[in-house]
């Protein structure tokens, strides 16, 4: 008798078979000079079931947690706090499923598929042709993850709710040019990948890049706020830096820098060579954007675009199938991918000479990509984008007098106020703290600093910047403040904290605005603020999203001051104590 | 050096799970309850029926998480039905585990334990 069954501790059935036969037979005749061939396996259907059950399970709960809490706090506060019905309940909850499988099927593709190509075009390309072609194929790469990335698509979406007499230009660089957009948008990400790897092989200081980059947009801003016409652009140029860096930019293209910093230095890898590109990827797309609006400035007069939009108007009455609900997301998804996968394909296969390991694999990822990017779009305009649009809609009724709801305003204009400024603290507060991609970072920050820059500590800083940012953002909407007004002394106060930094800081400081900004949080906040802005006969709401970004860096290098003082400040008392021992 | 000295540990079995990743740290958890010391994980990557099932293959992670422990003959058997059962091993696709038998260990042991052995 077995110890463990005296102990009564067993509660399985035991049975011996020896292992060859279940082991598949060989003869040994036959396959001495032939391999011997596998079998397919095939699985009852119950069994398959039980595989994909868990499999379908983990990857579903995992969108879950990111989805249902931010739509669930938004739809919340519409109906206890403004005390307003939800509209189309039933439409949004499925778009919100939508979102919630797609995204879990796109994931999925995007480990897969597409990070397997990658890291493997990164480990293989130094070594096949010169560095020029490479960085020439890192920013054409560049272009194509910001097609890929599900969090464009937002731009893509509310662009039709503008009014083309006020703002023309902006009209058009939403509508007519969006393709346009988005390529110069990815123009800017491939350079930011450029100069990224760059850094990481030549190991140049961030910070060195850091000044000249923001001086350029700066004056660009400055350029853009001096044309009457043009001004409306500036919030969407900031914003569109914050979409970049998703969930396809950030790994894809840090698969590939890492791979090739490995390949080509062979000295001592330094700990921070992951950082820096999501930096220049959200600064570097502002100024594509401020260029592109500079280059229609001087092709287009306001009076063309809206001339031209009339006629447009008048022969789009009849929108073709094409351009109707699945068939227009379905198109718009599969224009970001396979750009994308035929790219990297041509690299891999034509360039390297290489194969694809794992065939089978990679196709499955490759086709999860692609419908994961179309359900995710028809659930980012159906579910994300009308939550984020009502609830902004509603906003304005806290406080001020508003012609769609009878009982407004709800609260008297104080109270109403402070209730929408906490509502943004709290959303951006949420938000961030529940992105995974901080939870990473952290850690690998209180690695990087020895414990003296704690991950919690990170965590917070970040969380408590990206809520101030977004209650700057909803206040500058509310007062119809100047958004250079607001960005122009933030990033000020922003270059001279980097002034005192150290590398490591300014490194983790100027990542960290791109870590918060996902595919659900930058569509759900985008729609808010145009709900918002159209609520209260704004000309455009942009501009919530670059506030949250300049304002975590701020309050991480300030925390970073804040512990490299405290630490001299230790060792000067401990020097002091030394010398006192001394005597 | 008559200080240094090494003790042989003997009757032990090494117990090795071959996990579907990020599964490893709920098995560790049972192992531990059910007397476990201590464990080694490391990461690695599998090959095997998975590509012959086509697509349904894709659901089971290549990537894997091994787990090896170190237990006394005595507690084996117990340990290895645990784990079997935490780590869900009934199912299609979660893993495999094995127990090989070790000659001998050595380790640090803390003189008092080395003390009362002796004395007993």
């Amino acid at each position: 008798m077995r110890y463990s069954s005296l102990l009564g501790l067993t509660t399985v059935e035991h049975q011996t078979i020896p292992y060859h036969q279940i082991e598949p037979k060989i003869n040994p005749k036959k396959s001495r000079w032939r391999r011997s061939r596998h079998k397919k396996v095939k699985l009852p259907l119950p069994e398959i079931f039980a595989l994909w059950l868990p499999y379908c399970y983990t990857r579903i709960l995992e969108q879950i947690k990111n989805v249902v809490p931010l739509a669930m706090y938004l739809l919340m506060f519409q109906i206890f706090i403004l005390r307003q019905p939800i509209n189309n309940a039933f439409s949004l909850t499925l778009g919100l499923v939508a979102v919630i499988i797609g995204l879990a099927i796109f994931m999925e593709g995007l480990h897969k598929g597409l990070m397997p190509f990658s890291t493997r075009i990164g480990d293989h390309l130094p070594q096949k042709v010169n560095i020029l072609v490479v960085f020439i194929i890192i920013g054409i790469l560049g272009v194509g993850v910001t097609f890929a990335e599900p969090a464009i698509g937002a731009l893509q979406a509310f662009g039709a709710s503008l009014d083309i007499n006020k703002v023309p230009y902006l009209y058009e660089m939403l509508n007519n040019r969006v393709l346009l957009l988005v390529i110069f948008v990815g123009c800017g990400v491939g350079i930011a990948a450029i100069l990224g790897t760059m850094r990481l092989i030549y190991g140049w200081s961030l910070k060195t890049m850091i000044y000249p980059t923001v001086g350029i947009v700066m004056a660009l801003s400055i350029y853009v706020w001096w044309q009457p016409d043009l001004r409306s652009v500036l919030g969407l140029a900031w914003d569109c830096g914050a979409v970049t860096t998703g969930p396809v930019t950030v790994p894809l293209v840090l698969a590939l820098g890492i791979g090739l910093s490995n390949a080509t230095q062979h000295d001592g890898q330094s700990s921070l060579s992951g950082f820096g590109i999501v930096t220049m990827a959200s600064l570097l797309p502002i100024i594509a954007v401020l260029l592109m609006a500079i280059w229609l400035s001087f092709t287009m007069t306001p009076e063309q675009i809206i001339a031209q939009a009339s006629v447009h108007k008048s022969i789009a009455l009849a929108p073709s199938l094409w351009s109707t609900t699945p068939f227009n997301e379905i198109i718009m998804g599969l224009r970001a991918i396979i750009p994308l996968v035929l790219f990297l394909l041509f690299v891999l296969l034509v360039i390297i000479r290489s194969t694809l390991v794992d065939r089978i694999e990679t196709i499955y990822g490759l086709v999860l990509l692609a419908i994961g990017m179309c359900i995710f779009n028809i659930g980012l305009s159906y579910g994300l984008g009308a939550i984020g649009t009502q609830v902004g809609n509603n906003l304005s009724a806290a406080f001020m007098e508003s012609s769609s709801l009878q009982q407004s305003p709800i609260y008297t204009a104080s109270v109403g106020l402070f209730l929408v400024i906490l509502f943004a603290f709290i959303l951006g507060f949420g938000a961030t703290i529940a992105e995974p991609a901080l939870n990473a970072l952290g850690h690998t920050v209180q690695n990087l600093t020895n414990g003296a820059f704690k991950k919690t500590m990170l965590m917070y800083s970040v969380a408590v910047g990206v809520a101030i940012g977004m209650s700057l953002g909803i206040v500058k909407l509310i007062f119809n403040f100047n958004l250079l007004a607001l960005l122009l002394p933030l990033y000020m106060l922003g270059v001279g904290f980097t002034i005192f930094s150290s590398e490591e800081f300014v490194n983790v400081a100027w990542d960290s605005a791109g870590v918060t900004t996902g595919p659900v949080t930058v569509p759900l906040v985008l729609a808010m603020g145009l709900g918002l802005g159209d609520a209260i006969s704004l000309l455009e709401g942009f501009g919530i999203l670059s506030l949250a970004s300049i304002c975590p860096i701020i309050s991480v290098l300030f925390m970073g001051l804040y512990i490299q003082f405290k630490e001299k400040l230790s060792a000067n008392i401990e020097s002091h104590m030394h010398l006192v021992t001394q005597r | 050096m008559a200080d240094r000295n090494i003790t042989y540990l003997t009757n032990v079995n090494l117990i090795t799970c071959v996990l579907q990743s990020n599964s490893a740290e709920s098995v560790l958890e049972i192992a531990k309850h059910a007397g476990v010391q201590g464990a080694t994980i490391t990461y690695a990557q599998g090959t095997g029926i998975r590509e012959r099932m086509g697509l349904t293959g894709m659901a089971i992670d290549k990537h894997k998480e091994v787990v090896r422990m170190i237990v006394s003959e005595e507690q084996t058997e117990h340990v290895f039905e645990s784990l079997y059962l935490a780590g869900e091993l009934d199912k299609p696709g979660n893993g495999i585990m094995f127990v090989t038998a070790l000659e001998k260990i050595a380790t640090y042991i803390p003189k008092n334990v080395l003390k009362k052995l002796s004395k007993a």
